[in-house]
């Protein structure tokens, strides 16, 4: 297939995914969570009028510049958080209880380890014997570095996971890849002990 | 009449500037460079503001809140009147040339602009009065009425050192921007916005998980960013700030990650993973029509526009490590910037085109903020000190930055000046805050 075929295939498959025009809602990627029921009460910067004590003619007042004020909108109080945290829990409670097991990674290095190649055959043969079952591939970074390239890199480690698995012949529509890079590590402390901890390919077993 | 008096202003200033930088030279104060390597900051002063009848001493709170605006300007050098023994009587009704010696005393003193407000109150609003004079002849620069209700008195305060900014340089003033960025909120990481200074957050979004690195539309009604609403499907995301309405851009397979908008607000440029690795795409926003600008078996991110819209810089580890490259906004003609140390990541090219803040880590394996020109002959490290540090953010004046700095348990949001001096704590209560992005003027 040439560029441009390509080019235009892709155009086309990303245009069903994009939003068009404003106004216009996503319901494709829209979740639960979204809170679109009545307008959002708008918490406006109060307002200050202003007038050039200077001006020759008196009629100079008004609120000059007032529109420069950036208004922020107040946010509908969410129970986003607890439910994500909940969920969160049950998974990782679920991944434990069935056995799964982590992989951990070298600084800046997404390269599967002897010993992380041993736990994903285990949990390969774990998800043969159980083919209802499908995971999350959550990828994970140490502290160090920006936030931008360890959600790159935590990608990395993720896919490094999946495509291992695939290879030991788990069916790649089981597996999601995810990366958090070092937004949600596993370990809070600050020494090369829990860094070690949060370069993880974490498998997550997805409960329903 | 007024375009005559502006020039006037601005040639007494270039005349006034020159000289004072010549009688400031043995002071204590070392002035950096704000624009030009020899620009000598203005000396002002802000006289005790009159306000006898107004409760919870709002006269005095505006003179400090503008007294803190005038010295972050970095055009302003603020004098200390009191110290000098010049003040005003408190029941003072109007400062003008009756009070001549007053002017005269300020000027031998170096002080060449000076500021005297009044406030009064108007039913349950108030007004503020403000004044700004030539500090050798009384002549009156400035006089701005501002009323509004008493959660409006730091708005009155920024709105009076904007308009001084202004008067002196011809560009907008940065004391009414405000800063995006990434905060904990209940276990969530949310976006808030707050002032430049760091006063009165507010919450943007409650996805309670993972929201990063937001960035500004042109016209300042919009925040794009990375967004996790669901833990598992990652997008990249528009907000409207005055409604709270919200839209999702881009939803490729993939994760989709560090948007920015074009100068011209067209074109979104960001990252995807679609094709295997990330890579940088344009969104055009009003055809919607994407272009895929890096074709490389490697990871490529956080592009950010030159201020003219025709180049990209971006992060690509393709030579190993993460390296800092510029291409055109069409793809070709990528080079790399960025060859010592082997960590140079989250470039942001400043609004005078002439620098390009990026996060490096140094020799000590510390991560911190470096300058280099486009042109990658020059190059300096701007801070310091073990934090990590992250996300640079250009004001709209392209005289400051902000970033945010982990120390332990803790990170906050920090503003220096270009140089890396005079850094000040912007967040204040909190554990973790992040990914800062300042808004336009």
């Amino acid at each position: 297939m040439n560029t441009h075929m390509r080019m235009a295939g892709l155009a086309a498959a990303v245009g069903l995914l994009l939003v068009m025009g404003p106004g216009c809602s996503t319901k494709a990627v829209q979740t639960a969570s979204d809170s679109e029921s009545g307008e959002p009460a708008v918490s406006k910067e109060p307002p200050v009028s202003e007038q050039d004590l200077l001006a020759k003619s008196p009629s100079g007042s008004g609120p000059a510049g007032g529109s420069k004020e950036i208004q922020v909108a107040k946010v509908a109080p969410s129970d986003a958080a607890r439910r994500h945290a909940e969920e969160v829990k049950k998974e990782r409670a679920a991944s434990a209880l069935a056995g799964l097991q982590d992989v951990f990674f070298g600084f800046d290095s997404w390269n599967l380890s002897e010993d992380g190649k041993q736990a994903l055959e285990a949990d390969a043969q774990w998800l043969q014997s159980n083919p209802d079952k499908v995971v999350t591939i959550e990828g994970h970074c140490d502290e160090r570095g920006t936030q931008a390239y360890n959600l790159v890199l935590g990608e990395k480690r993720a896919k490094a996971v999946r495509n291992y698995l695939v290879e030991l012949g788990v069916g790649s529509g089981r597996l999601t890849v995810t990366s958090y890079g070092k937004e949600r590590p596993f370990c809070n402390g600050h020494d090369e002990s829990c860094y070690q901890q949060n370069r993880r390919g974490h498998i997550g077993l997805r409960v329903r | 009449m007024k375009q005559i008096r502006t020039i006037t202003v601005l040639a007494y200033v270039v005349v006034s500037a020159g000289l004072v930088g010549i009688m400031e030279s043995a002071a204590t104060d070392v002035f950096l460079e704000a624009t030009r390597p020899d620009f000598q900051k203005i000396p002002i002063g802000v006289l005790e503001f009159q306000g006898q009848r107004v409760p919870g001493e709002a006269a005095q709170r505006v003179a400090e809140v503008l007294k803190a605006d005038l010295q972050r300007s970095q055009i302003f050098s603020v004098t200390d009147l009191a110290k000098l023994g010049i003040k005003v009587d408190e029941k003072l009704d109007l400062l003008n040339g009756a009070q001549l010696p007053l002017f005269k005393q300020a000027a031998d003193n170096g002080v060449a602009v000076l500021v005297w407000g009044k406030m009064a109150t108007r039913d349950t609003d108030l007004v503020f009065d403000g004044y700004a004079y030539d500090g050798g002849t009384a002549e009156l620069l400035i006089g701005k009425r501002y009323a509004g209700g008493p959660p409006t008195l730091r708005q009155m305060a920024h709105r009076l050192a904007d308009e001084l900014v202004s008067r002196f340089t011809g560009e907008p003033g940065i004391a009414r921007t405000k800063i995006a960025y990434v905060s904990d909120q209940r276990g969530g990481r949310e976006l808030f916005v707050m002032d430049y200074d760091g006063e009165t957050p507010r919450q943007v979004t409650a996805d309670g998980f993972l929201d990063l690195t937001p960035q500004w539309s042109p016209d300042r009604r919009y925040l794009v960013f990375t967004a996790y609403r669901n833990r598992r499907k990652q997008t990249v995301d528009m907000i409207e700030l005055a409604t709270g309405k919200r839209r999702t851009l881009v939803a490729l397979a993939g994760l989709n990650i560090t948007p920015v908008f074009s100068p011209d607000g067209r074109y979104l440029a960001f990252a995807t993973s679609q094709d295997g690795n990330s890579e940088i795409y344009t969104l055009d926003l009003r055809t919607n029509g994407l272009q895929r600008l890096t074709f490389q078996p490697a990871g490529d991110l956080s592009p950010f526009w030159s201020p003219t819209g025709r180049e990209l810089a971006f992060t690509s580890d393709r030579g190993g490590g993460p390296q800092i490259y510029i291409m055109n906004a069409d793809g070709s003609n990528v080079r790399r910037l960025t060859f010592e140390g082997d960590y140079n990541a989250a470039p942001a090219w400043s609004p005078r085109g002439d620098w390009i803040a990026f996060v490096c880590r140094t020799q000590e394996a510390l991560f911190k903020l470096c300058l280099i020109t486009p042109d990658g002959q020059k190059r300096l490290q701007i801070t310091t000190g073990p934090g990590i540090d992250d996300s640079p953010s250009w004001s709209p004046d392209g005289r400051h930055l902000v970033f945010s700095s982990m120390v332990d348990d803790q990170s906050h949001i920090f503003m220096i000046n270009r140089d890396g001096t005079e850094r000040e704590r912007l967040t204040k209560g909190g554990m973790r805050h992040s990914s800062p992005s300042w808004s336009p003027a």
